[in-house]
């Protein structure tokens, strides 16, 4: 399964909080979605069974919270596509993918180093790049000051967003507004 | 092959009580997982079958693999963060710094990223200047790794030729990059120095030249009957394997998937050169082998192709961004297909005066996780061929 329509419509089944399309040509993906945290293992269950792979999982930090973008591509025609959470700052826990993608243990385990997130059922989640506990004490380098952080809705990652769930649509201040581009969602 | 490297804590220890030999935090951690009896090795960072500074952690069992698993991060240098405090323009050098083998290629996805995400167009003869010249290093880079290769397993002759025409390569590409190792004359919307009469009649003698070097390698390396027992049927790699753990390029194309971002998504004008996706016969370490050498001819047509159609024009866009550019907000993520796989570069912007955010995706980070796997089992002299025939550059990995 390659076409991002049916993606859309698994995630929705999902109880994706909002579903995105992208213009490949420009921003390098066809559909994203924001899913609820539970939902992250099922969807990438099914991304498996299609025969997707884990790119990578890039991670930031926003106003909101940190938002993890897991990237993944077909193994049999272009159709690469992000699926993103929204840990919250408090207590930045996530589930691991990795029984079902055992490359995303270094990823999580780079996430880790960098932002402090914790990925629950990662299986050796010490660090990877930094230094090791007993040598480095400092916060999570690419954490940013307060006054640094911006709010997920300026950073363009929502593309022609359709927001599914109010309370998320609330959050990022995107309530009223269905599409941040003024185009068709 | 023994792979013992001494002057290292804890570099060979038999494991009476797994979990309390002096060891540093990594081997304290790795050997609460052994089982008493076994012999744990710590293989770098400082051998020279790692690649520079790769550390390798391997429970043997007898001569046997029974577990390993990498360390990372002797080479860090945050590159990412760099990212987030420079400029996009100050960043530039940065990517000719994250793999040094084949640095243009990073180049263009980072400036590729940026330029996606601003709308810039690159002028004609930019645009192939980029295609010759990052083939040029894709092929510097197989070579190189052709030789390491070849030198893991005991053969020490093949990294002087190696050397030889890698030489040529970087008197070539030296003319327009200004530089033999980490180059990065890649800007925003085209190059910063176009090719002269003597950069196109180099390239013109090195083709026939490289294509009669080949030649001899087929004789003198690949038809060795010794290096074909070292590989023939070790670290067979397939495609599960590569889906489990994201391995692209050379990798996932032995593995018979014949995956390649120059065709998949063609950025550039890869769409207007005509590539033949070399994929292995075989799966195994002498597959991913066959692959790199088959993808050195393919590099020499794209090469070829692109003399022929070059066009005169600028090599530049006007009103290029400047050291004080500003990316506009969004997001975008360019792939582009490096000598080792896949570079992706995911790239968000508030609007700033620098990216809000820098993600490299590193292939040989995909690549050398999947390692601890396919070497469960081997002999520890195939689990040094394995990690050789991964191709890895640690400095591209630790980032």
């Amino acid at each position: 399964m390659t076409d991002p329509d049916k993606w859309l419509t698994s995630w929705r089944s999902l109880g994706a909080l909002s579903v995105s399309r992208h213009d490949l040509a420009k921003e390098g993906l066809t559909v994203s979605a924001f899913l609820p945290l539970a939902a992250l293992i099922q969807a990438a269950q099914e991304l498996k069974q299609a025969r997707y792979s884990l790119l990578d999982i890039s991670a930031l930090e926003a106003k909101e919270g940190f938002v993890v973008t897991y990237h993944f591509d077909s193994l049999d025609q272009p159709a690469r596509l992000a699926i993103r959470i929204l840990a919250p700052k408090k207590k930045p826990l996530a589930p691991s993918l990795w029984s079902i993608f055992q490359g995303a243990e270094w990823h999580e385990r780079e996430a880790a180093d960098f932002f402090g997130l914790v990925f629950d059922g990662n299986p050796n989640l010490v660090p990877l790049l930094l230094p090791d506990p007993d040598e480095f004490t400092g916060p999570p380098p690419l954490r940013k000051a307060e006054a640094d952080l911006a709010p997920v809705s300026k950073l363009g990652l929502l593309a022609q967003v359709e927001i599914l769930d109010p309370d998320f649509g609330e959050l990022l201040g995107l309530a009223q507004v269905s599409d941040s581009r003024g185009g068709q969602a | 092959m023994t792979g013992c490297s001494l002057g290292f804590i804890n570099p060979l220890s038999v494991l009476e009580n797994p979990g309390t030999t002096a060891g540093d935090f990594y081997a304290r951690n790795f050997e609460k997982k052994a089982q008493p009896g076994r012999v744990i090795l710590n293989l770098g960072p400082q051998h020279p079958s790692t690649h520079g500074v790769l550390r390798v952690l391997c429970e043997l069992d007898g001569e046997y693999v029974a577990r390993c698993e990498p360390i990372l991060g002797y080479l860090h240098r945050m590159h990412e963060k760099m990212g987030e405090v420079k400029t996009p323009w100050q960043f530039l050098p940065n990517l000719g710094r994250v793999d040094y083998l084949h640095p243009l290629a990073w180049n263009w996805a980072f400036v590729g990223a940026a330029e996606k995400l601003a709308g810039l167009t690159v002028p004609p003869r930019a645009e192939w200047l980029r295609i010759i010249s990052c083939e040029l290093n894709r092929i510097s880079s197989h070579l190189l790794w052709w030789g390491a290769f070849v030198m893991d397993l005991g053969g020490f002759t093949p990294i002087l030729y190696a050397f030889e025409e890698r030489e040529k390569i970087n008197d070539i590409l030296q003319i327009i990059t200004g530089s033999r190792l980490t180059m990065a004359n890649f800007r925003f919307g085209g190059v910063c120095a176009d090719g002269d009469a003597r950069f196109f009649k180099l390239i013109q003698e090195f083709i026939p030249y490289l294509r009669e070097r080949l030649k001899m390698y087929q004789g003198l390396v690949t038809d060795n009957v010794i290096l074909r027992r070292r590989l023939e049927g070790v670290g067979p790699i397939d495609v599960d394997l590569c889906q489990r753990y994201g391995a692209t390029g050379p990798i996932l194309r032995a593995a018979g998937l014949p995956r390649d971002l120059r065709v998949d998504y063609p950025y550039g004008y890869y769409d207007q050169v005509e590539l033949t996706i070399p994929t292995g016969p075989v799966n195994d370490s002498f597959g991913r082998y066959l692959v790199r050498l088959a993808e050195i001819e393919t590099s020499l047509s794209i090469v070829e192709r692109a003399l022929k159609v070059i066009p005169d024009g600028p090599i530049i866009m006007e009103k290029a961004p400047k050291v004080s550019w500003k990316l506009p907000a969004g997001e975008s993520y360019m792939a582009v297909e490096g000598a080792r796989g896949q570079i992706n570069v995911h790239l968000v912007s508030d609007g700033g005066k620098t990216p809000y955010r820098v993600k490299l995706r590193a292939p040989g980070f995909s690549n050398l996780s999947l390692f601890a796997e396919a070497a469960k089992g081997t002999l520890l002299a195939d689990a040094i061929a394995i990690l050789g025939s991964l191709d890895l550059v640690i400095p591209e990995i630790d980032r």
